[in-house]
């Protein structure tokens, strides 16, 4: 399956006006920054599964979550060995253990294992995801053309806006070639599954010199399909589709206030200092 | 009116060879014109400079010359890859693209927009997306994203080279409408196969230089010119030519119905008598067992697969785009893993095997040689499988190797600095030193001229002959013929034939279902039912030649 990629589909995320998915990631992003309550991360987590499910997407966030799962999983442990010299802010809750060990200069250090340490890691694994996952969703639904569309609305300069679509446009291909270079060298005889990591990281080596010619190569025929095509960031262009803002868009904004509404409310009542 | 090319002169660096030497011809308005000439010859210079790639993108050479056109003419190309080329998601979008950034008025891209889906019968698919196109169907739009600008010149460079037989109906199409609407075409080719029935002029490049500058027929009819710049004519014309040495007043032809009533006139009505091709028997060195491939989003790519690949022999694997093959290939050596069913080497499972074990074994050869090289030298690349494998291998064998395809000269060069047929055949020749006994080629033939296409098919029979397994992908039928014992033919992830070549030329429907068209030399012999169906032209012009004798005409 597809990584990376937009989802060809109509649901209403993809129906929206692309400044309304650009302002949802952005206040997402915000919100995911500032709110550090496990209850309400998790409303968030439940308001997007929703609107994942509502969008029938969720397989492709099923995907982004196999593909995060090493990354989360490092946070989560981080976070978690970080805590085990603290006590938990909160009294009471579960302790699993705990342990002073001495060291030669009469110096000690407590070792507490508790739940804290895991809620804590679980918090930071959580908003970590919930702001890659508000990206994911804005980048699955829009395709190339409308970031391009959504940009200019915003008075982002044409040259910017393309070169960014561009850019979403090429990370697929990207990823296509480079399994492509992989699949012929372990063809001609390259082991690329039994090995260890030093060789597997000196294959990424040898796969890294066929992969930049083949991105240089591409984009020398780009740049000469922009030749061809005239294109010039100093003229005026004109636009063939124009977007706006629907009900859908209204219905969506009213969704995403009352979801954060209740997740202030949740975190103004369920906070745990971390 | 023409577009006149005066003394074109070019060098890439000043110290450089002339890539360019002082070459002069007229585009005709209205007409279509095809610049042939074989890899490095100046093609793709030419179109640079039709483009004005040189010098406005490409300052550093040394240009002389003029390309006399008048103002604000615009000269516009459609590549070899047109996912390279659109700028869009959607249909719409590439093709308003180029309009927008001509500054049109959104109601006269509308316009415009309308005129050339209808002009290209391309309306069914304007609200569909690029990226799931067919590639006949991109290279389409793509041509309507560059029409829809209005060039005065349309430059087509290499359009259906990457093509398999839907797509290059789908261009030829195109094309053809084109020369009715008298657009001004210039096709940049050294295949003519597909557009032989509708080029106009011909300009044909060797070695920078102008050596041919004619019409069609004049070109068809100038055999030792064709050899000389390795363009890939039309079988018909192929069979033309070869007649003609023995039947001096036969007319030139080049399709199907002119070739049958030529030949008609020559035999004055006289059929031979076929004999039947009997089943060749041999032992399968991989064999294939209810292969199933469903992919992640619940795509069958294979559907219950049974095959036998025969030891010692050359077999093709046919069909359309989409229909399974390079998803069957890879099966065969490891690189995808069977939902269900499993393939077998000498009677073994591959499938706990990983793709580098199994490449001793079976080694699959990819379509794009970009994904393939990556060593600093052209010998180097050559030995890469063997180093690999640890198969020893010395330096004379290299270099007859070298000799042998004609790539001594650019033993020392950088692999990728060569021209795509050569890169492609150096990949190929790179599994010679391996260990493997069974190679799978996917579209050898991408790329390469006719010089190249003459040493894949001695390659072929030379690895044959050695006693090693040929599997190969590929669109090219009359290749196809030539060289293969066995075919399996796979529609829609399904085989629905698996056999040998004799039987197979027999299945005419089989070749309707897939939408593919036999052989020229196939579909004359069963037409004047010759003792035996000839698989290529010199075969096929000794029967009809021994049935004239019958007929007491001189030959």
């Amino acid at each position: 399956m597809d990584y990376l990629k937009y989802v060809d589909s109509d649901s209403l995320l993809h129906r929206l006006d692309p400044r309304t998915k650009f302002a949802f990631f952005i206040v997402m992003a915000v919100v995911t920054s500032l709110i550090k309550s496990g209850v309400a991360l998790l409303f968030l987590f439940a308001f997007f599964m929703v609107l994942w499910c509502v969008c029938g997407i969720q397989k492709y966030i099923l995907i982004l979550l196999s593909k995060l799962k090493v990354l989360l999983m490092f946070i989560f442990l981080l976070w978690l060995v970080l805590g085990l010299t603290q006590y938990p802010v909160v009294e009471g809750g579960p302790i699993f253990y705990q342990n002073s060990f001495s060291f030669a200069a009469g110096q000690t250090i407590t070792l507490c294992f508790d739940w804290y340490d895991l809620y804590k890691g679980a918090v930071y694994a959580l908003r970590i995801f919930l702001m890659i996952s508000s990206f994911y969703t804005v980048l699955i639904t829009t395709n190339f053309s409308d970031i391009i569309l959504g940009l200019q609305k915003w008075k982002v300069p044409y040259a910017i806006a393309f070169g960014i679509g561009l850019v979403f446009q090429i990370i697929p291909i990207i990823i296509t070639e480079l399994q492509a270079i992989m699949e012929a060298q372990s063809s001609r005889g390259l082991e690329i599954e039994q090995c260890g990591w030093v060789t597997k990281v000196k294959n990424y080596v040898t796969f890294s010199l066929p992969l930049l010619f083949r991105v240089i190569s591409k984009g020398q025929a780009i740049s000469l399909a922009m030749h061809y095509y005239q294109l010039d960031f100093s003229v005026r262009r004109t636009a063939y589709k124009f977007i706006k803002a629907s009900y859908y868009d209204l219905f969506f904004i009213i969704a995403n206030v009352m979801a954060i509404v209740v997740t202030v409310v949740l975190r103004i009542h369920f906070y745990i200092p971390i | 009116m023409e577009y006149n090319i005066n003394h074109i002169s070019y060098k890439y660096s000043k110290d450089g060879p002339l890539v360019l030497d002082d070459v002069s011809f007229s585009i005709q308005k209205g007409k279509v014109t095809a610049i042939v000439g074989p890899s490095g010859c100046g093609k793709t210079t030419l179109v640079e400079i039709f483009s004005q790639i040189i010098p406005k993108l490409i300052s550093a050479g040394e240009l002389s010359g003029s390309f006399d056109v008048p103002e604000d003419t615009f000269v516009s190309v459609v590549s070899q890859n047109p996912e390279n080329q659109l700028f869009g998601y959607g249909v719409e979008d590439a093709i308003a693209f180029g309009m927008e950034n001509l500054g049109i008025s959104q109601q006269e891209i509308s316009e415009r927009m309308e005129y050339v889906l209808d002009l290209l019968n391309l309306q069914y698919l304007r609200k569909r997306s690029v990226a799931n196109l067919s590639g006949g169907q991109r290279q389409s739009v793509c041509i309507a994203s560059v029409l829809a600008m209005d060039p005065d010149v349309l430059i087509m460079d290499e359009p259906v080279s990457s093509l398999d037989p839907n797509g290059k109906k789908m261009v030829q199409n195109i094309l053809g409408q084109l020369s009715a609407n008298m657009n001004t075409v210039v096709l940049v080719d050294n295949n003519l196969v597909w557009s032989a029935n509708i080029v106009d002029h011909v300009i044909g490049l060797l070695d920078g230089k102008v050596v041919f500058d004619g019409s069609r027929d004049e070109f068809f009819q100038n055999f030792e010119l064709q050899e000389k710049l390795g363009v890939i004519i039309p079988q018909e014309v192929e069979i033309y030519r070869s007649l003609s040495k023995h039947f001096p007043d036969i007319k030139l032809f080049y399709t199907m119905e002119e070739a049958k009533g030529q030949i008609e006139a020559l035999l004055n009505g006289r059929r031979g008598t076929p004999s039947v091709a009997g089943e060749k028997k041999g032992s399968a060195v991989i064999t294939v067992h209810n292969l199933e491939k469903t992919f992640q989003d619940g795509f069958h790519a294979l559907i219950d697969i049974n095959a036998n690949i025969p030891e010692g022999n050359v077999v093709a694997i046919l069909g359309q785009n989409g229909s399974g093959k390079t998803t069957f290939v890879k099966h065969l050596n490891g690189l995808l893993k069977p939902t269900a069913g499993d393939v077998r080497y000498r009677k073994e499972s591959i499938l706990q095997k990983t793709v580098a074990q199994i490449s001793k074994n079976i080694i699959l050869v990819f379509q794009h040689p970009e994904h393939m090289l990556f060593e600093e030298t052209v010998e180097r690349e050559m030995t890469f499988c063997a180093r690999m494998q640890g198969v020893p291998f010395t330096e004379e064998e290299i270099l007859k190797v070298l000799q042998n395809y004609h790539l001594e000269e650019e033993k020392d060069l950088f692999p990728l600095n060569l021209s795509m047929g050569k890169k492609h055949m150096l990949t190929i020749l790179s599994v010679l030193f391996s260990s493997a006994d069974v190679i799978v080629l996917d579209e050898p033939t991408l790329g390469m001229d006719g010089f190249l296409i003459k040493d894949l098919e001695e390659l072929i029979i030379s690895l044959k002959k050695s006693g090693k397994t040929v599997v190969m992908i590929s669109h090219e039928i009359p290749l196809v013929f030539k060289c293969v014992d066995h075919a399996i033919i796979l529609n829609r992830g399904e085989k629905i034939f698996e056999g040998d070549k004799e039987v197979l030329a027999g299945k005419d429907e089989l070749f309707e279902q897939i939408n593919i068209n036999l052989p020229p030399v196939v579909v004359l012999s069963k037409e004047f039912k010759l003792e035996h169906i000839s698989y290529n032209v010199e075969d096929f012009t000794e029967q009809i030649c021994q049935l004239a004798a019958k007929q007491g005409r001189e030959v």
